[in-house]
């Protein structure tokens, strides 16, 4: 059961905007994130779908591939429509059905917040289609540099989310085959009420827990054996360079920040 | 295998001051365990089960602080704090995240006023009646901070996207109508849920998993 689940999102490819440096994809999308709730008119969300759309031409990625990345919001996708449209008071009514009053402005209020919530999914899941986890790891050590200065340990979280991503196919394939091995001996994950499925948990978490445990041991003695010594003077394989292509990047979140903001206050 | 004696987490006493509590050392041993405590935590997150029966369906239950709990009580607060941030980064990063962040942000200030105060409490004197007393504050701690995170940084958030009426209609009790019933027939049960279930079975595996985590 457990292996059904896809677990990454990432879809490899060596497009223009799988090239850019990870730090300014993720600056670009908190930016992105911010800018989509300036939006006031319909106008500024042209400026928005151009944007994606341009993203999404550029990194190659199937829009078939994004959509399907949308099926498990659908009902929240529909549901924030049609209880926008029921919810919002309004003036014109364009019809009635039943005791349902359908206006003019929970019409419109309906598309809007629809729109909203969709240009944001798509948005941010652009940002972990097109870069994989241990770049994006790389991005956030990067970013989280100068919170050295409060004593953040940047280095060590790097470090500690890469080893987590290298030992999660692990771990859940290791869950999978516990699950099953109990299951074979008659424990039963998927009835009984909620004390009784919390019980259940353990004989699955003691295992994964232990086993879990005996890799750490394996890995840190490893590590040890080979003298690592934490974040200091440290070489890496990837050093993370900004180009031209990055400038280009900034220079178009720019340029969306600015005809969104032109859009609603003028 | 393994004959070094590590020492850390060992120390008893109540003499600790909150620096010593507070303070983590990131040798590799402990660097490892912390990664993979966040990787079960990840994985736990994944097989969570929503309760639609009496919460609103955006509430999943799932017993992914156990791991946090794990860490805390062998490693201090700050590794507890550390597998909480290291799960929902991981979470972003490989399953995306569908509410801008929201829900993760939420998921992890909850799961840190869960895990800080029961695993302070428990260093300070580690016997089982403290444990227990520690896990006590911390299902009270999260579910007071649950509620006012709801109430002025998440549902806030949310609102961007649904009317107040759609995220109170959502719960499926009748007599929810606005945000304080919503508080407290929805947000805080939920929390309190969450943690005392994590609570109950972290009591249960605890004992018998202390000797490999302070190995």
């Amino acid at each position: 059961m457990l292996r059904d689940i896809t677990i990454g999102q990432y879809y490899p490819s060596d497009s223009p905007i799988h090239r850019l440096d990870p730090r300014t994809k993720l600056v670009i999308t908190f930016l992105f994130i911010i800018i989509i709730f300036f939006v006031r008119y319909y106008t500024g969300y042209l400026f928005i779908l151009a944007f994606l759309a341009l993203i999404v031409i550029l990194s190659g990625i199937p829009v078939k591939y994004i959509l399907k990345g949308l099926r498990p919001l659908l009902f929240i996708i529909l549901l924030t429509f049609f209880i926008n449209i029921f919810f919002t008071a309004g003036e014109t009514t364009l019809f009635t059905l039943w005791f349902i009053r359908v206006t003019k402005e929970g019409l419109r209020q309906a598309f809007f917040m629809t729109l909203r919530l969709v240009f944001l999914v798509v948005g941010t899941s652009l940002l972990t289609l097109t870069t994989s986890p241990i770049s994006l790891t790389d991005g956030i050590e990067s970013l989280l540099r100068p919170l050295r200065v409060i004593k953040f340990p940047s280095h060590e979280l790097a470090m500690m989310m890469t080893i987590a991503l290298r030992f999660i196919p692990t771990l859940l394939e290791e869950t999978d085959k516990i699950m099953k091995a109990q299951m074979a001996r008659g424990a039963d994950f998927e009835s009984g009420n909620l004390i009784q499925r919390a019980k259940a948990m353990v004989p699955l978490l003691v295992p994964l827990f232990v086993s879990a445990f005996r890799r750490a041991d394996d890995l840190a003695m490893a590590m040890e054996a080979r003298c690592y010594r934490g974040g200091e003077s440290r070489t890496r394989m990837k050093v993370l360079t900004m180009g031209r292509l990055d400038v280009l990047a900034f220079a178009s979140i720019a340029a969306l920040i600015a005809a969104v903001l032109l859009n609603t206050y003028l | 295998m393994n004959k070094t004696i590590h020492m850390e987490g060992c120390d008893t006493g109540n003499s600790m001051t909150i620096k010593k509590i507070l303070k983590l050392d990131f040798s590799a041993r402990n660097a490892v365990k912390i990664a993979m405590l966040s990787t079960v935590a990840f994985v736990l997150m994944l097989i969570s089960f929503p309760l639609a029966a009496i919460f609103p369906p955006f509430l999943k239950l799932d017993i992914s602080d156990i791991p946090a709990l794990l860490g805390g009580f062998a490693l201090g607060p700050m590794a507890a704090v550390l597998i909480e941030l290291i799960k929902n980064l991981l979470h972003i990063f490989i399953r995306g995240t569908m509410t801008g962040g929201i829900g993760e942000l939420s998921n992890f200030l909850v799961g840190s006023f869960y895990v800080v105060p029961a695993s302070i409490i428990y260093i300070i004197n580690k016997t089982r009646k403290n444990a227990i007393k520690g896990l006590i504050v911390g299902i009270i701690s999260m579910t007071v901070i649950a509620c006012f995170s709801n109430y002025f940084l998440v549902i806030p958030l949310y609102q961007k996207f649904m009317p107040l009426d759609q995220i109170i209609s959502s719960s499926p009790l009748p007599f929810v109508n606005d945000i304080k019933s919503f508080l407290v027939f929805a947000i805080a049960p939920f929390n309190l849920l969450k943690s005392s279930i994590a609570s109950i079975v972290t009591m249960l595996i605890y004992k018998k998993l202390s000797p490999i985590l302070h190995k």
